[in-house]
């Protein structure tokens, strides 16, 4: 295999990479605030997905979708908040996770009345359909546009949590709410905020992902689980944590894909099996 | 406070109730299905039940079991009882493996890691067709005998007298369990694990041996599977087939291993009875988790004993 194969693998690796960071940050996220793993976060990402789809078979391009597609999903995460996980607050954190799992349940079931069981494609916006010449190499330029997009939303969120007023109150939030709500922040307001922000990030990522995988109702399960590998890998609540375990499956994934397609999945779960054996805490976390 | 004495009432009910089932159900192939669900749920319910450990990965030795028991069936001339028991010690073996590197991580990380080897599982069986058949499955499995070759399982009342047998031993084997002294370790632990810890326990050891024998329960479910179908389907080592047996227990109530048996029953039956009418009939499933988790945390056999334990704020966690 030539070098320059490598390089496009690797490359391609990145933007699949970026997808799955922008995936896992707000499950991160919504962890480092509420203490529980939010099962619904595959779901957000896939019903966005099919929204994505919605929005290219209406207007003809799925770029509307990367504003649609959030938003859809922060009022989905707000709705399944109000409705159903704040009555769980005073539970163990095992009744939110299975609150989420059938809140996933009921996401795919629905998806799956309204768009049927098979998969569908999302045709790549046109604007973006061509390739972009790299010194040499050929790139879709599509790929270039995720990575674009995926750099930019890295770059505002760390802002917006190291040097905005409200990233310090969800920083404080996450650290200690009682103090916070002393203070007089209403830190459910802080939860309810950080949550659909959460699920926007998701939406984001389902957005983006869809014109390069297309969209099928179990892509959420495969979602979520992608998520937990980089979460368990880069450590709950480290954003950078993310960014290096979600840049290494990436990039592991693509470059698998070329040398042997069927076992390209399972090699994620590989490189953690290994990273896990001799790092329990995973590549950035503290024992 | 429930009866922890072992053998109980409940084990004879138990008993009675699986030979009863032939005669009272309207058919016999939901009877087997009821058994082998009841059975991989109860390694959800000694999991969750006793040491409070959440599994989202019971599918991958539930699906480990029916790969090797198909395996060493039909390329390997093995009998329908070796078979069985050789699943279930594959499934003691990967579940202390994966469980070593599990118990590692505290929490939340338990649960998705358990999550995360149940999808390394699936890919597997999926990058090795050659093994397992890949999508089309594992098919050919011919239904041996038993019994020094004197009772051919072939005959589906004998099939369902030998899986109701499994089933049973598998029920009164976590009841043992839990009532003798290494379940009453469980049970602190479960409670407080690290006020265990300080009474000089090896919490880790603990939860990886009920991690081992969970993960052996619910391999010989699978074996029963195999037996069941002649058939092994990509879908027995899916996240979803882990989801199945969870739910199972859960709707069923983990307080005591008559939940997962309840839960399995109720859960074939609806897919037996709704599946033909309405595709989409896990909907229901979803709203009944949804019922059970909020509202019935006493109903459907004292589920509510493990979700109200700490009944601390989640908010200040």
């Amino acid at each position: 295999m030539s070098a320059q194969v490598l390089t496009f693998g690797a490359l391609n690796g990145v933007g699949i990479g970026m997808i799955y960071f922008i995936l896992s940050v707000g499950l991160t996220m919504i962890f480092g605030l509420m203490q529980f793993v939010n099962f619904a976060h595959g779901a957000f990402y896939m019903v966005s997905a099919y929204a994505a789809f919605a929005v290219a078979q209406w207007t003809g391009s799925v770029l509307p979708a990367l504003l649609i597609s959030p938003l859809l999903a922060a009022i989905f995460a707000l709705v399944s908040e109000r409705v159903l996980l704040q009555r769980t607050y005073n539970l163990p954190h095992e009744s939110q996770i299975l609150i989420t799992f059938a809140l996933a349940i009921l996401a795919q079931e629905s998806m799956t009345m309204i768009f049927g069981t098979l998969g569908k494609n999302v045709p790549v916006p046109e604007v973006f359909s061509g390739v972009v010449i790299l010194g040499g190499f050929v790139y879709p330029s599509y790929r270039l546009f995720v990575v674009g997009v995926a750099a930019a939303v890295a770059v505002s969120m760390w802002v917006a949590i190291e040097r905005t007023r409200f990233g310090a109150v969800v920083r404080a939030a996450a650290e200690n709410p009682e103090m916070v709500g002393l203070l007089g922040f209403d830190s459910r307001k802080v939860f309810m905020a950080a949550f659909a922000f959460g699920g926007a990030l998701a939406g984001l990522a389902g957005a983006l992902a869809a014109p390069l995988r297309g969209v099928e109702p179990l892509m959420g399960r495969e979602a979520l689980a992608i998520a937990f590998v980089v979460v368990i890998l880069g450590g709950l609540g480290s954003f950078s944590g993310a960014l290096l375990a979600a840049l290494l499956i990436g990039i592991t994934q693509s470059l698998m894909s070329m040398i042997w397609p069927g076992g390209a999945h399972l090699m994620i779960y590989g490189v953690m099996t290994v990273i896990l054996a001799f790092r329990p805490a995973g590549l950035m976390g503290r024992a | 406070m429930e009866d922890l004495r072992f053998p109980n009432w409940i084990t004879l009910a138990m008993g009675v109730t699986l030979v009863a089932m032939p005669w009272i159900l309207p058919s016999l192939t939901l009877a087997s299905e009821i058994l082998v669900l009841a059975t991989g749920a109860l390694s959800c319910t000694l999991l969750l039940g006793s040491v409070g450990l959440l599994s989202f990965g019971q599918g991958l030795y539930f699906g480990l079991g029916a790969y090797v028991s198909a395996i060493l069936i039909r390329d390997f001339a093995v009998g329908a009882m070796a078979a069985t028991l050789a699943a279930s010690v594959a499934g003691c073996l990967v579940a202390a493996l994966a469980g070593l590197l599990i118990v590692r991580r505290q929490g939340v990380y338990f649960v998705m890691l358990t999550l995360a080897f149940a999808q390394m599982g699936f890919f597997l069986a999926l990058a090795f067709p050659k093994l397992t058949g890949g999508e089309n499955g594992f098919g050919n499995v011919t239904r041996t005998t038993v019994a020094f070759e004197q009772l051919p399982l072939s005959n589906p009342l004998l099939l369902y007298g030998f899986l109701a047998l499994l089933c049973f031993g598998a029920f009164a084997f976590v009841q043992r369990i839990i009532a003798s002294p290494f379940g009453s370790v469980l049970n602190a632990i479960r409670h407080n694990d690290s006020r265990a810890e300080a009474l000089g326990y090896d919490v880790r050891r603990f939860k990886l041996a009920a991690i081992t024998i969970a993960g052996g329960i619910a391999a010989l479910s699978g074996a029963m599977n195999t037996l069941l179908l002649s058939f092994v389907p990509l879908s027995a080592i899916d996240v979803e087939s882990s989801e199945r047996l969870l739910i199972a227990s859960l709707i069923g109530g983990v307080g005591s291993p008559l939940g997962a048996f309840i839960g399995a029953a109720v859960l074939s039956a609806m897919s037996d009875f709704l599946s033909p009418i309405w595709p989409r009939w896990s909907t229901i499933v979803a709203v009944l988790l949804i019922v059970t988790v909020l509202f019935l945390r006493d109903g459907l056999l004292g589920l509510g004993r493990i979700l109200r334990r700490r009944p601390k704020d989640a908010l200040n966690g």
